[in-house]
């Protein structure tokens, strides 16, 4: 008895110190691979290498909260890494036609783009009606969106990325808010003009734009699921069903909801796409964007069973894995490890959860 | 006649239909394919379904094992990547150590399906110890076994394989020249103009007798009836006694056997080896589980059923691809079927399932 009572004050100190460790593991990870990265990569620690994670990880930052609301209903997306290929290469084949006919380019880029999202609302729809009307398991509806609209792209683009798109979009997709040349000039969103190569070489960068477009709609995804109506109404749908027919919540409208902002968001990150590539591109098989997408969910502390996780969660995992392959390859290990880091840091995440089920 | 008896019988035709929709649309797609072109009824049609068949006739079958005990295994297409390098590695290695070729390739092979046991053990022991969902362990194995096999190739896919294992991989079990000879494995001499009839090719004999064997171990021995025990009711399985966590283990061990068994049926077919040779059969391995009549939640499912799903599958993708369909729509109609196989399950449920 005595034994068992020093156990557990023994056990409380204990858990009292690991509490904050257990609690906040993702962001100290994240700390500690910039630190050993500082070290073993040259280059790694500087703004442009930040700046550029970022800047890389945009698509994946909105994959990632797309599925963060479907995974705290306790569902599942599949077809987001799809949808956006189908958003990429319709708003690319748009663009395309409509900058061959010599429409104005921002005009082009406009209309492409709008027609690009709409669409991809349309997969989001769908899933979502079968998921809550029908009673189709998520992972099934959302795999067969997969298989549909991959079809669909790889039909409308032929098996071929779309090129010869307006210039303007390269631009804008992989533009800074600000450029400083020290001492000598200023300007936001364009390069100074008149620059000699050296100078552009000298040229500080700061802000990139895919950055603040990112920040926005992360902003607005965080405020609804945190302090409105509809992100307590999806915690409520993932903590129990049940419960929240009961409370009088229309689930069925609910899920429809969720489906279709997260099939919004995958058209979201296909136009941007477009924006930061130039091209219209169809999603590879090997590209296994939505994976990705969950695997950043998950390390971001969401659980798969519901009822659980946090858009800051989701994005410090989204970026981690991005921060993970960059800081790989700067530090000149074979890419192909990044496959295996991702697996493992996956693996940790849940059993670091599974152990300290009472921290969270 | 009696009115309620003729209903009754209407009912019954209706069950009898319901329960076998699946074979109704294969028989359906075989007809359709059959009068639409002139090659897909033939011997060598139907074995060209049979050969493209073989992986996701494997992968089926690995899944089915995982999602009846409500689980599923995400790793599967990559295991089949790595383990189609590991024995063209193996073999190799051995074929340069002046080991005969016949010999090097079995013991590469076996060797391989012994490797292959590994990835099954790990996700299985973080399914059933550590409580990892099954989504998440098999995604990460998936990670790790697509960046090992990458690692071990460095993006060049393996070579130098010897003769035999493309004599292997795309001979037949059976020559017959009719009328005249016939002969197993070894194709006959044969004159300039005779017809030389190649029956079932040696890798759907190999597939299908260890298919054979689990469907066999699943239907009828008590493995099979505590791997429906836990996708029943894990908590009821514990209850009865049954050792849900060493099953577990052993369930994806079975699953990443025949990953590894097709990668090693993939290296012999297509003579190399590739990272990322099983990645698109995922999903259609997935989807002829569940066209075979299971379900995610577990519990249910067969053997049978799957292959079924499988066929439906192959002699989609061969049917268009004779009628010169592009590709592409074979992911629309996969898509479409899978989602009408669980509505037609979800409508009407008292067709489907016994109540017996």
């Amino acid at each position: 008895m005595i034994g068992n009572g020093i156990g557990t004050v023994q056990l409380k100190r204990s858990s009292r110190l690991l509490i904050p460790v257990a609690k906040n593991w993702a962001v100290i990870f994240l700390f500690l691979l910039i630190a050993v990265f500082s070290f073993t990569g040259r280059g790694f620690f500087s703004l442009t290498n930040f700046q550029n994670i970022l800047h890389l990880s945009t698509i994946f930052l909105l994959l990632s909260a797309a599925e963060t609301y479907v995974i705290i209903t306790g569902g599942i997306d599949l077809s987001v890494g799809f949808v956006m290929g189908l958003s990429s290469v319709l708003s690319a084949k748009i663009m395309q036609l409509l900058h061959a006919a010599a429409l104005p380019q921002p005009a082009s880029i406009l209309i492409g783009s709008m027609v690009g999202i709409t669409i991809s609302l349309i997969p989001g729809l769908v899933s979502g009606a079968l998921i809550a009307r029908l009673n189709v398991p998520p992972f099934i509806a959302t795999l067969g969106m997969w298989g549909v609209t991959n079809g669909i792209t790889l039909r409308i683009c032929q098996g071929f990325p779309i090129s010869f798109l307006p210039s303007k979009l390269v631009e804008l997709g992989n533009g800074y808010l600000f450029y400083i040349l020290p001492g000598r000039a200023f300007s936001f969103l364009h390069k100074p003009p008149g620059l000699q190569d050296t100078q552009i070489r000298e040229l500080i960068r700061i802000f990139p734009n895919s950055l603040l477009f990112s920040l926005m709609v992360l902003f607005i995804l965080w405020h609804v699921l945190k302090h409105t109506k509809f992100g307590q109404h999806t915690y409520a749908i993932g903590g129990s069903m049940d419960a929240s027919v009961r409370a009088g919540i229309n689930v069925k409208k609910h899920l429809i909801a969720i489906y279709t902002l997260s099939s919004f968001l995958a058209g979201l990150a296909g136009v941007f796409n477009v924006f930061q590539t130039g091209i219209g591109n169809f999603t590879p098989f090997s590209a296994m964007y939505e994976l990705f997408a969950i695997a950043g969910v998950i390390i971001g502390g969401a659980s798969l069973m519901g009822g659980k996780g946090a858009i800051v969660g989701s994005c410090i995992g989204a970026v981690m894995i991005r921060l993970l392959e960059n800081g790989l390859s700067i530090s000149g290990v074979e890419p192909f490890y990044r496959f295996i880091a991702v697996g493992l840091i996956l693996i940790m995440a849940v059993v670091i959860d599974q152990m300290f089920p009472e921290l969270f | 006649m009696d009115p309620n008896h003729s209903s009754e019988n209407k009912k019954g035709f209706l069950i009898f239909l319901g329960r076998r929709w699946a074979l109704i649309f294969l028989i359906l797609e075989c007809l359709v394919f059959s009068f639409t072109t002139e090659a897909f009824f033939s011997l060598r049609g139907i074995q060209i379904v049979l050969f493209y068949g073989t992986t996701i006739f494997l992968l089926g079958t690995a899944e089915t094992f995982v999602i009846i005990t409500g689980g599923i295994d995400l790793s599967v297409g990559f295991v089949m990547g790595f383990a189609s390098i590991v024995s063209a590695k193996l073999v190799v290695l051995f074929t340069n150590m002046g080991v005969s070729p016949g010999v090097s390739i079995l013991v590469g092979v076996l060797l391989t399906w012994l490797i292959g046991l590994i990835p099954g053990y790990v996700n299985g022991s973080l399914v059933a110890r550590l409580n990892v969902p099954p989504f998440i362990a098999t995604f990460s194995m998936l990670g790790i076994t697509h960046g090992t096999s990458e690692l071990l190739i460095r993006g060049v896919p393996a070579k130098n394989l010897p003769y035999l294992a493309n004599a292997i991989g795309n001979g037949y079990f059976i020559y017959s020249v009719p009328g005249k000879v016939v002969s197993f494995f070894q194709k006959p001499e044969i004159q300039r103009g005779e017809l030389l009839l190649e029956i079932i090719p040696n890798m759907v004999v190999i597939a299908f007798v260890f298919i054979l064997i689990f469907a066999f171990i699943l239907k009828n021995t008590k493995f099979g009836q505590h791997t429906y025990a836990i996708g029943g009711s894990t908590d009821a399985a514990l209850r009865v006694g049954i050792n849900v966590k060493t099953h577990l283990i052993k369930v994806y061990m079975i699953s990443s056997f025949f990953a590894t068994l097709s990668g090693t049926v993939y290296m012999l077919q297509y003579v190399t080896g590739k990272a990322d040779a099983g990645a698109p059969f995922l999903l259609d391995a997935i989807v002829a589980v569940v066209i075979g009549g299971a379900s995610l939640y577990g519990g249910i499912g067969t053997v049978g059923g799957t292959i079924l799903g499988c066929l439906i599958l192959s002699v989609l993708e061969t049917g268009l691809r004779i009628m010169g369909v592009p590709t592409f729509d074979k992911y629309i109609a996969v898509g479409v079927i899978l989602i009408l196989a669980v509505l037609i399950d979800q409508f009407f449920p008292e067709l489907i399932h016994r109540e017996d």
